[in-house]
């Protein structure tokens, strides 16, 4: 086990894949830097630092910078996919996927499907997404209720090092679509991370961050943090809590979520994105349609207000969930009847 | 350079084959028995075949929403071409796609695309990865190339894909094939730069060619030229502008009603690339009237023999809605 | 008589305000004679038979059976001897009025003339208590407010706009929560070679069970819970037996809601036991003498008088020597009887009943014995009058014939005392020489209202009835 941050087990993993396997290539904005300037390549290895040390080590025609076009990158991707290769795009903020999505919803999302079966796309496009940096609304969304609505891609969104590592690795070998949605405010976490060389997890395997009989919540990417802090704090009222990170949208791992909630009898849904046709609604209906039985309180979801995201300090905090509106939530739950 | 009687019969057989493919859809659409909307490639055939002959299976390319000749001429199965557009399990894309997304990967054929412009950056792509892969034996790279009409040039995937390709000297080929319509709107209104599509291109820095798509050895001959210049590692793209016609509306139930008096009639008598041929190589000895009209008839048979074939093609079932989505989920 | 007669509803007993027309045994066209009965008619302490006072027709039934109640002295039907027309009824039935001060016309209402065989009736809607207010409120919840009663002033609205919604007054409906948290449990470490879902791992670290050569039928081929389940092992029976499992079925209630007579006794002890103070004495006595009088006297009087008869008979004398615990308490006062009228506690089909029997303090034990029977015949064919319940002023339960020891009885209002009496039973007793002898002895347990009666009344009193009870020829001086 070695310990990694976040961005470190995502780079490590995406740099050991493509010494293993030629075929995988990168392409997107800066994933470089410097091209065409007086300083010379590698003035940054991507913005995020998750591609660092990839143009020295496989060159020009497997590190590809290119220009600000989206859609240009998208398509790309799609066509080296049906080309043989096996691309890993980043689309430098998830709000980008305005610009690519036609690329990626009536094109990658959907070759297999219409081309019956003929055609394979192993393509991986990573996208950083999220809020917490007061980068403001057109820098800071969480876009998974878009692309997990899309069928024909899968839907990744880790939240620890050791899960980044897994799931990108998983994400490579996978010879379907995969959008990586990396929460940016987890880029310095650290944690321990498996170093096998083969080591995947595999999609629609939910983790179980913490255990407990009363209630169930259910989170994606940096969520999942403010779930496990909320839950600790409600551990010292003696309230034990089930915290599922649910790692993929899509395949999702319906049973980890509904076996738990046919425990607890009560559900917490939390969410980054705003909750009109949201990840949290389509979680908070899997529940009620299929472990109703179960429920002891109505479904709670802690999610941002219909807005888009505000720039001012105070004014994300408010729009964000936190640990303290997820253990409110958890306390109304609790509280009903 | 001089195509043998072989290489004449066959370029003459491809197009007469896609103009009685189409001319049959086009009867065969009016009866409702064809789902969905259908483009047809009329008038056109020069290009799509003047292009394909010189492409090999490496070489990839992306149609448009108007992509039967493409299809044809890239090589793929008549009767699974047919099967598909009548909605056939056995069709080519297995009934999942349709006459706006056939495909056949394995010949080079990534896809007919029903979004004006998409298909550029998916060359792009697949002009990278040839390009990731070197040069062949004879120091040649494989190319991929997009189709695109007087209605893409104007689409921002277009110029992206084109800017992409330059800046990464990825050996793709623009090809523009202005039949003067996009849609219901006429070439002079919609493009800027006044019916000159190539300079676009030209001015995010490639190589640009230009010919008349009528003309079978007119686009045949540009063709070879950029292929040559595209297939040399270092040279990056290029794009070509072929002047053509579409002898049918833009979609099947498409009323016209923008084309002027006696255009059509003009069109067919003085801008029909199989008359030009035909004209061509009987003039030239090359080929004379028996040997075409023998073609003719071999094209009307086949064709006959594909709409057989497609009617009695096997239905999908209800449950084929959910196959291929993924491999594995 | 050629006159038209209304038939109203009657007035037994000074506390009756409503009855119930449980059934009516004649209907319109029918002629009837006096001593014929008419009806019956239920009422909160009884039900009872109307016979016709005269010969008359039926002409017509205002109230069928079944009905509501209504209250004493509305129109129930209207008699004549057929004479008049039926213009001449429904004028009657028009311009009827209760009698002048009677509960009725309290509460008048306009009747239309209804058939005596009344169709299955569609279920009523529950009676509603209307909301006036401006707040948004939704119209289900609206509804539901009124029917239950809630108070909405405390309602937060939770819909749009601060608009109350169903589930708010169904949240008011249920109170707050008593949900006691259960706790945390351990994370099972996630071992990726075995993939099984997170509830799977739980499930076979709780058996201690692994994992491993486990096939999955979950998604993608992973352990799913049931999986698990299965190799849970069943907990072995002895060898040799094979235990069925038992799968239980629905355990589904017949709901009886309270009748009449239910409703009466529930709202009265539960104001006896709320209200009144009250304070127990128990005591035992000896009861060989009295079962030795009791055997000799149902001969010598050729009667059949029960231990219980007995008792009250020793209740009644001593009651006479106490009048201070043969009282009634009516708000502030009390009021003392010199006689006593002992209530017996009765099983009857109705429920408990409890017959009076009058001046018992009087009454020879074969003339007790003969009033507990008709009492209790009376009370089991549920013919009880309201002049045979009325008043009393003292209770006895007896419960000893089920074997019960002792118990503690609750009072019947407005009776300052009851007593409980529990079963005879041998018993072992030291003797005045030291010796131990089996007694039959009786537990008894007096229940008084502590307003009215001293604890030192009621234990002079339980004194006189020990020694009553232990010497019984003391009852004949």
């Amino acid at each position: 086990m070695a310990k990694l941050t976040y961005r470190d087990a995502i780079r490590n993993t995406m740099f050991q894949e493509m010494q293993r396997d030629e075929r995988v290539v990168v392409l997107g904005e800066d994933v470089v830097g410097g091209m065409g300037t007086a300083g010379g390549p590698e003035a940054i290895g991507g913005i995020w630092s998750t591609t660092t040390g990839f143009y020295d080590a496989f060159g020009p025609n497997r590190v590809i910078d290119t220009p600000i076009s989206e859609s240009a990158i998208m398509g790309a991707a799609g066509g080296l996919a049906l080309a043989g290769k096996r691309p890993i795009a980043e689309i430098m903020f998830a709000d980008f996927i305005g610009v690519s999505m036609d690329q990626l919803w009536n094109q990658i999302a959907k070759f297999r499907y219409m081309f019956g079966g003929k055609s394979v796309c192993p393509a991986v496009i990573r996208m950083p997404c999220g809020a917490g940096y007061n980068a403001a609304a057109q820098h800071s969304q969480m876009i998974s209720q878009f692309v997990t609505g899309m069928p024909g891609i899968k839907v990744v969104m880790p939240t620890t090092p050791e899960d980044a590592c897994g799931l990108m690795r998983q994400a490579i070998r996978d010879d379907d679509p995969v959008v990586f949605l990396e929460h940016k405010f987890l880029y310095g976490l650290t944690g321990e991370v498996n170093e096998d060389p083969d080591f995947c997890i595999p999609f629609g395997h939910a983790r179980l961050a913490r255990a407990g009989k009363d209630v169930t919540i259910v989170a994606s990417g940096m969520m999942v943090r403010y779930a496990e802090t909320a839950a600790d704090d409600l551990a010292q009222d003696g309230i034990g809590c089930d915290v599922i990170d649910i790692r993929t949208t899509s395949p999702l791992d319906e049973e980890a979520i509904l076996d738990s909630v046919e425990v607890t009898g009560r559900a917490v849904i939390v969410d980054e994105a705003p909750p009109r046709c949201s990840l949290a609604t389509d979680l908070s209906s899997l529940i009620a349609q299929k472990a109703f039985a179960s429920l002891k309180a109505p479904i709670e979801m802690v999610t941002p207000p219909h807005t888009p995201v505000p720039f001012a300090r105070e004014l994300e905090s408010a729009y964000l969930p936190s640990p303290a509106k997820i253990a409110a939530a958890v306390r109304k739950t609790l509280d009903y009847r | 350079m001089q195509l043998n009687r072989e290489a004449l019969t066959r370029a003459y057989r491809q197009m007469k084959l896609i103009r009685e493919f189409e001319e049959r859809l086009h009867e065969e659409i009016q009866t409702g028995e064809i789902a969905g909307f259908t483009h047809l490639y009329c008038g056109q055939e020069a290009v799509a075949v003047g292009v394909c002959e010189h492409l090999t299976e490496r070489d990839k390319i992306v149609s448009t929403h108007r992509g039967h000749g493409h299809c044809l001429a890239k090589g793929c199965d008549v009767d699974g071409m047919m099967k598909e557009i009548w909605g056939s399990q056995d069709g080519l894309c297995n009934g999942k796609g349709g006459s706006m997304h056939i495909a056949d990967i394995d010949k080079g054929m990534l896809g007919a695309n029903g979004i004006v412009g998409a298909g550029a950056p998916i060359a792009v792509g697949a002009a990278l990865s040839n390009k990731i892969d070197g040069p062949d034996e004879d120091g040649k790279l494989a190319i991929a190339l997009a189709f695109s009409g007087d209605g893409a040039c104007n689409q921002g995937t277009t110029f992206e894909a084109m800017n992409l390709a330059v800046v990464t000297k990825a050996p793709c080929i623009f090809v523009f094939e202005n039949n003067h319509y996009s849609e219901h709107t006429g070439v002079d209104y919609a493009v800027g730069t006044v019916q000159d599509i190539a300079s676009r291109a030209e001015a995010f820095g490639m190589k640009v060619w230009r010919a008349d798509g009528t003309d079978f050895f007119a686009v045949h001959d540009t063709f070879r030229e950029v292929l040559e210049y595209v297939r040399t590692p270092g040279n990056g793209p290029a794009a070509v502008e072929f002047d053509t016609e579409r002898f049918f509306g833009h979609f099947e139930g498409d009323p016209q009603r923008y084309r002027g008096e006696g255009e059509l009639d003009r069109l067919r008598a003085e801008r029909d690339c199989l008359k030009i041929f035909r004209a061509s190589v009987t003039g030239a000895a090359l080929l004379d009237d028996a040997d075409l009209d023998k073609v003719d008839a071999d094209a009307l048979q086949a064709i006959e023999d594909a709409v057989k074939a497609a009617r009695a093609g096997a239905r999908p079932q209800p449950e084929n809605v959910l196959d291929n989505v993924y491999i594995s989920y | 008589m050629s006159r038209i007669r209304a038939f109203t509803m009657p007035k037994w007993g000074i506390e009756m305000t409503e009855g119930t027309i449980a059934d009516w045994m004649v209907k319109e066209g029918d002629s009837f004679k006096r001593g014929q009965t008419l009806c019956l008619i239920e009422t909160a302490k009884i039900t009872n038979e109307v016979e016709a006072e005269y010969d008359a027709t039926v002409r017509r039934i205002i109230v069928g059976g079944g009905a509501g109640e209504e209250p004493v002295g509305a129109l129930l039907a209207v008699f004549d001897e057929g004479s008049h027309s039926d213009d001449e009824i429904e004028a009657f039935v028009a311009g009827f009025k209760p009698a002048e001060g009677g509960i009725a016309q309290g509460a008048e209402k306009a009747k239309a003339a209804e058939p005596a065989a009344v169709a299955a009736a569609p279920a009523p809607e529950k009676q509603r208590v209307k909301i006036d207010t401006n707040r948004p409120i939704s119209p289900e919840a609206l509804r539901l407010a009124e029917e239950e009663g809630v108070d909405i002033s405390g309602i937060e609205g939770s819909g749009r706009g601060g608009r109350i919604t169903h589930q708010d007054v169904i949240k008011a409906l249920r109170g707050p929560s008593s949900a006691a948290p259960q706790g945390v449990l351990a994370v099972e470490p996630d071992d990726l070679r075995v993939l099984a879902s997170p509830l799977a791992r739980r499930i076979a670290a709780l058996h201690g069970l692994s994992l491993s050569g486990l096939t999955g039928t979950g998604p993608r081929g992973r352990i799913s819970k049931a999986d698990v389940l299965a190799l849970v092992p069943e907990t072995k029976a002895a060898a040799g037996f094979g235990t069925p499992e038992f799968v239980a079925g629905e355990n589904r209630p017949e709901v009886v809601p309270f009748d009449r007579v239910r409703k009466v006794v529930a709202q009265r002890l539960t104001q006896a036991k709320q209200e009144l103070p009250h304070f127990y004495l128990r005591m035992s006595a000896s009861a060989d003498k009295l079962m030795e009088m009791r055997k000799s006297a149902n001969v010598v009087l050729g009667c059949k008088a029960s231990v219980n008869d007995w008792i009250v008979k020793a209740c009644a004398t001593a009651l006479a020597r106490h009048p201070d615990v043969n009282v009634q308490v009516h708000g502030q006062e009390i009021h003392r009887f010199p006689h006593a009228d002992v209530s017996i506690a009765v099983a009857s089909p109705k429920g408990l009943v409890t017959p009076v029997v009058r001046q018992a303090n009087l009454m020879r034990i074969d003339q007790i014995a003969a009033e507990t029977r008709r009492l209790i015949e009376k009370a089991q064919a549920g013919k009880l009058s309201m002049d045979d319940m009325d008043g009393g002023t003292f209770s006895v339960s007896n419960l000893g014939m089920f074997g019960i020891e002792n118990f503690d009885a609750i009072i019947n209002p407005p009776q300052g005392a009851i007593l409980a009496v529990g079963a005879a039973l041998r018993q072992p007793v030291e003797k005045d020489d030291g010796a131990i002898a089996f007694e039959t002895r009786i537990s008894v347990t007096l229940s008084v209202d502590h307003r009215a009666i001293d604890g030192a009344a009621g234990a002079q009193f339980l004194q006189t009835l020990k020694g009553l009870i232990e010497a019984p020829e003391g009852m004949f001086a």
